[in-house]
């Protein structure tokens, strides 16, 4: 194991870096860009009131498990991070994670906590991750387009055949104006927006025990044939198709997008930097009405081998504390702590009602090959989507996919 | 080799000649030109290139509003790519001494070996790399980047080293040596001056290679106050509450052609020199 | 033969120490240590960073072999699982592929150039340093210009055809391997044609004077005074040019990464880049590894043509 040579190198490290891990008085702190909303001032908060400085350095997503699995292996990892819940169980399982079981449950709310995030942070039956962020995927639709297109501005898409009537109507607006946006190369935007879509039939693209692939079903196919059916209509425009998640946020935003699938942390940035924008948010729905969400969002994690754990601990008290957990939350992630979430939501936009909502019904897949499966921009879950949306040939799509998430499957277990 | 002057002729040809500069030059000069606009201009098609709503250096603020700065990120690349160049020329200049004028066991050997390593694409070692320099510590260190680079560079550099030496004529280190000068004495004082234009060529490929180095920078760097120009400019690129800041991107661009075209315009003659010799060899 | 060559016009001196061999014996002793010496720091760098690396990667090719946790003994599993890696040989046939266009397109602006720019002048010199200039940005600068250039909304190619009325709607070049991929060669080419270029002019000025001026006086044309004489006699030029060319895109890592993201569809993705993808992203070194061996010997071939390409010729012309 690597374990003793690790710590050698973070010494030796320390006495190179000289500011960044001078150990006991600051912690080094890495997260996604995505929460890079809130962090900032969560952390300003905390630094202000306390002798430890936090240090925190926003890595793009696509980046994040690579940079933080290179840095844990090198020995030059960061004290703590947010980081996606679905990556928990492999870090864990890989021995790079502080157990926090017993931090844990001396909190005082510990039962309170999100429990998807508390089930994707346990592996083995200890605690390695503890809610930090909360996102749900949710649909949001664009009132003043619904209003010039002729469409009751205050009732979103409720079902598939919605959608598209919604979205072509919109559509019919012409120009640049289009009805429907998802960013078609982003693997992770669609694992959090594409896969409700199969959830709310019943389905999933992996058996619940985790060992059988289940991508070539008809549940797959049907949500794959909405998509389809949206783009013959016309009503996705061309950038969609390769946009690796750069725009999953923006596009929506820029005002000419009708109905897009997307998060809670969209509510955040569209008040507090779109303010104009006027939107509304609902449940992504099954052909039939069926809401279905997925329950993302970071956890929080210490690696292993932290020293000041006293510090950690600071911190913990710090997120959960009324004060933050409500400034997070008008900055676009849920409360996580469900003993004061009415209160962190009080006076907040009425919206956030239908992301808790769907927070609560959200599923997270958890597998130690999350990143190989859905989130790789090389692996197949992206590769089914582009071929199957994009492409001639739905069954070849369905039947490479299956494939090849056996094949990860296989060898995982 | 006298043409017969024929003005259509050589009319026809500096037409075609300007053409097919411009052709080359534009994208340069459309990236340049794109890192002036004010940022919401950046974000439409570059048609005209050249701003057309006022010139503003707003790009280059808000590209150092990322990382840790872009002072900080340059200069990981200033010291990175400049250490690369003063290891590169110092090891090289040592080595390519002693295959010109030693004789010891195995020379032929050794040379063939460091030679080969440039038939190995380095891709293919990047794991072992990355396992070596975690297990010194040097993983995530710049040190450790310029580790590689060095290597990389010596099998060029060593051998355009040992022909600049062989073209030194032996008389005259041996009439330095005959007033008592030492082998190190002799190599710095009387050897150097001689063989400059070869450690000029060698410097310039080691500034190029390691100032534009995208791929070991990715992967054995982590931490990203550490990040060199071309990691953070392609972390820009992926954008920030999901979208593009092009004006950034553009301006990042321009940044780190910068130092390589000035390089290459004021040393071209050792550049092809450089790039020749080894052609011909 | 060649003029440039600095060990022809210099006799090697290292091998003709006449004059020190009759000096004493503790003497010549001295000068191997400290010939030895000199290429120590030369050689440790190789053995570490070159050498060790490259044995460990044929032993790291039997294991399973994660970054994290500790490496277990698997035989030949990896070399098993590798065949039955599809996405594997995609990306193998579509490095050999992309080697392939990406060269013929390189030669066939370059040589053009080469001709073009081969006669002296202030002009020329300008010309022949423009056409160079983007060979000297890196191939990551180059292809995040590149990518900005292609992107359909802000870009430079869809809207530019747009306005001219090539295309009436907008085109994604980023959606279809092809337009992907056509954009890539042409990147490609502006960013390495100089170099090529500036090769085989080198190799097209070695061509000696007399053979050409006897040529001419007997009557050859430009066109054959070009096949016949100038093509034979820059060979080796012509090979080194072209193995440079080969190898260099057999490695294509920069430009798929950053513009396409071996997208659409992993349609694009080079050999690299799947290596880098299984080793740094899926986290299995040992696969990564087996997956190098691959590429290795490919280059090692082609390495081997190159030096019975360019071998001394046996009897010169």
């Amino acid at each position: 194991m690597f374990s003793k040579l690790t710590r050698g190198s973070v010494i030796a490290l320390a006495i190179g870096m000289g500011t960044a891990a001078t150990a006991q008085e600051t912690l080094s702190m890495w997260a996604r860009t995505d929460v890079e909303n809130f962090l900032p001032q969560v952390v300003a908060a905390f630094n202000a009131t306390h002798e430890t400085q936090i240090n925190v350095q926003f890595i793009p997503p696509g980046e994040l498990v690579q940079k933080f699995a290179t840095a844990a292996a090198g020995g030059s990892a960061p004290d703590i991070l947010s980081l996606d819940l679905i990556y928990t169980p492999a870090f864990a399982a890989a021995g790079q994670l502080a157990d926090l079981t017993d931090l844990a449950q001396a909190l005082p709310y510990f039962d309170h906590l999100s429990p998807a995030h508390l089930q994707a942070g346990s592996y083995d039956g200890r605690i390695y991750g503890l809610p930090f962020s909360a996102d749900s995927s949710v649909l949001l639709w664009n009132k003043d387009l619904y209003a010039q297109a002729g469409l009751d501005p205050e009732v979103g898409p409720t079902d598939w055949d919605k959608i598209l009537e919604q979205a072509t109507a919109v559509r019919a607006l012409g120009g640049d104006i289009y009805g429907y946006y998802f960013s078609g190369a982003c693997a992770g935007c669609n694992a959090f927006t594409f896969l409700p879509y199969i959830w709310a039939q019943g389905s999933d693209i992996v058996s619940e025990d985790g060992t059988k692939a289940n991508i070539d079903t008809p549940e797959a196919r049907a949500a794959v044939e909405l998509y389809r059916s949206l783009l013959a209509a016309d009503a996705i425009p061309q950038g969609a198709e390769t946009d690796t998640g750069t725009n999953f946020f923006s596009a929506f935003a820029s005002g000419n997008i009708g109905i897009a699938t997307s998060g809670a942390f969209a509510i955040g940035i569209l008040n507090s930097q779109y303010g104009e924008m006027n939107y509304g948010v609902t449940y992504i729905p099954g052909p039939d009405g069926t809401p279905s969400s997925f329950g993302g969002g970071d956890n929080f994690v210490v690696t292993a081998g932290t020293e000041n754990m006293e510090a950690v601990g600071q911190f913990i008290d710090h997120i959960y504390s009324v004060e933050m957990q409500t400034l997070m939350a008008e900055f676009g992630s849920l409360p996580v702590r469900g003993d004061v979430a009415e209160q962190a939501l009080t006076g907040l936009d009425a919206r956030y009602g239908v992301a808790t909502d769907a927070m609560a019904q959200g599923r997270t897949p958890s597998t130690v090959v999350y990143n190989d499966i859905y989130n790789s921009a090389t692996g197949p879950w992206l590769q089914f989507l582009q071929e199957a949306i994009y492409g001639d040939d739905v069954d070849e799509a369905a039947a490479i996919a299956q494939e090849t998430i056996q094949m990860i499957l296989d060898e995982a277990n | 080799m006298a043409r017969r002057p024929n003005p259509v002729a050589a009319s026809s040809y500096h037409l075609a000649g300007i053409t097919l500069s411009l052709a080359f030059l534009a994208p340069l000069a459309w990236a340049f030109l794109s890192s002036l606009k004010p940022a919401a201009e950046a974000r439409q098609p570059p048609l005209p290139p050249w701003p057309t709503t006022g010139v503003t250096v707003e790009n280059y603020i808000t590209l150092d509003g990322y990382g840790a700065g872009f002072w900080s990120h340059a200069s990981n690349s200033l010291i990175v790519t400049l250490s690369t160049v003063v290891l590169t020329v110092i090891i090289s200049v040592l080595a390519g001494y002693g295959f010109s004028r030693f004789r010891f066991p195995f020379k032929g050997v050794f040379f063939i070996m460091i030679l080969s390593t440039i038939m190995i694409p380095f891709q293919s070692i990047l794991t072992p790399l990355f396992l070596i320099l975690s297990k010194a510590g040097l993983q995530n260190s710049l040190a450790g980047l310029v580790m590689i680079y060095v290597t990389l560079q010596l099998p060029f550099s060593i051998f355009m080293m040992r022909n600049a030496f062989d073209a030194v004529p032996i008389e005259i280190e041996e009439a330095a040596r005959v007033d008592g000068a030492s082998v190190l004495t002799v190599l710095i004082r009387v050897m150097m001056p001689l063989v400059a234009p070869g450690i000029i060529t060698v410097a310039i490929f080691a500034f190029l290679a390691a100032w534009n180095e995208f791929l070991a920078a990715l992967i054995f760097l982590t931490d990203q106050d550490k990040y060199t120009l071309p990691v953070l400019i392609v972390a820009v690129r992926s954008g920030r509450y999901g979208s593009i800041d092009w004006g950034s991107v553009q301006a990042g661009v321009t940044v780190m052609m910068i130092p390589c075209v000035i390089l290459f315009l004021l040393l071209q003659r050792y550049y092809v020199r450089g790039l020749t010799a080894g052609a011909v060899k | 033969m060649s003029a440039t060559d600095p060990s022809a016009a210099a006799p090697r001196p290292a091998r003709a120490p006449a004059v020190r061999s009759g000096r004493r014996r503790g003497s010549q002793r001295r000068r191997e240590i400290a010939g030895l010496l000199f290429i120590l720091p030369a050689m440790a760098l190789v053995v570490t960073f070159f050498l060790i690396p490259l044995c460990m990667t044929v032993w790291m090719s039997f294991h399973n072999w994660p970054l994290m946790g500790a490496p277990r003994w698997t035989g030949l599993d990896n070399y098993a699982a590798m065949m039955k890696d599809r996405r594997f040989w995609n990306a193998m046939n579509f490095t050999v592929w992309y080697s392939i266009v990406a060269t013929i397109a390189i030669f066939g602006v370059a040589f053009p150039l080469a001709l073009f720019v081969e006669r002296t002048g202030r002009a020329t010199s300008f010309y022949r340093t423009a056409i160079f200039l983007p060979v000297v940005v890196g191939f990551g600068s180059a292809s995040l210009l590149w990518a900005w250039l292609m992107n359909v909304d802000s870009g430079l190619f869809s809207p530019a055809a747009q306005a001219l009325g090539l295309t009436e709607r907008p085109v994604n070049l980023m959606a279809t391997t092809d337009g992907v991929f056509w954009s890539i060669i042409v990147m490609v080419v502006w960013k390495t044609a100089g170099f090529t270029m500036i090769l085989l002019m080198t190799g097209l000025q070695s061509v000696p004077h007399d053979i050409l001026e006897a040529a001419r006086i007997d009557g050859a044309s430009r066109f054959q005074q070009f096949w016949r004489i100038k093509l034979p006699l820059m060979k080796r030029t012509l090979a080194l040019a072209l193995i440079l060319s080969v190898a260099g895109s057999m490695l294509a890592f920069d430009q798929f990464y950053i513009i396409s993201n071996g997208g659409p569809r992993n349609s694009t993705l080079t050999a690299v880049y799947w290596i880098f993808s299984q080793s740094f992203v899926s986290f299995k070194l040992g696969y990564g590894a087996a997956l190098s061996m691959v590429l290795l010997v490919i280059l090692v071939v082609i390495s081997l043509v190159q030096l019975w390409l360019l071998r001394s010729p046996t009897g010169d012309k």
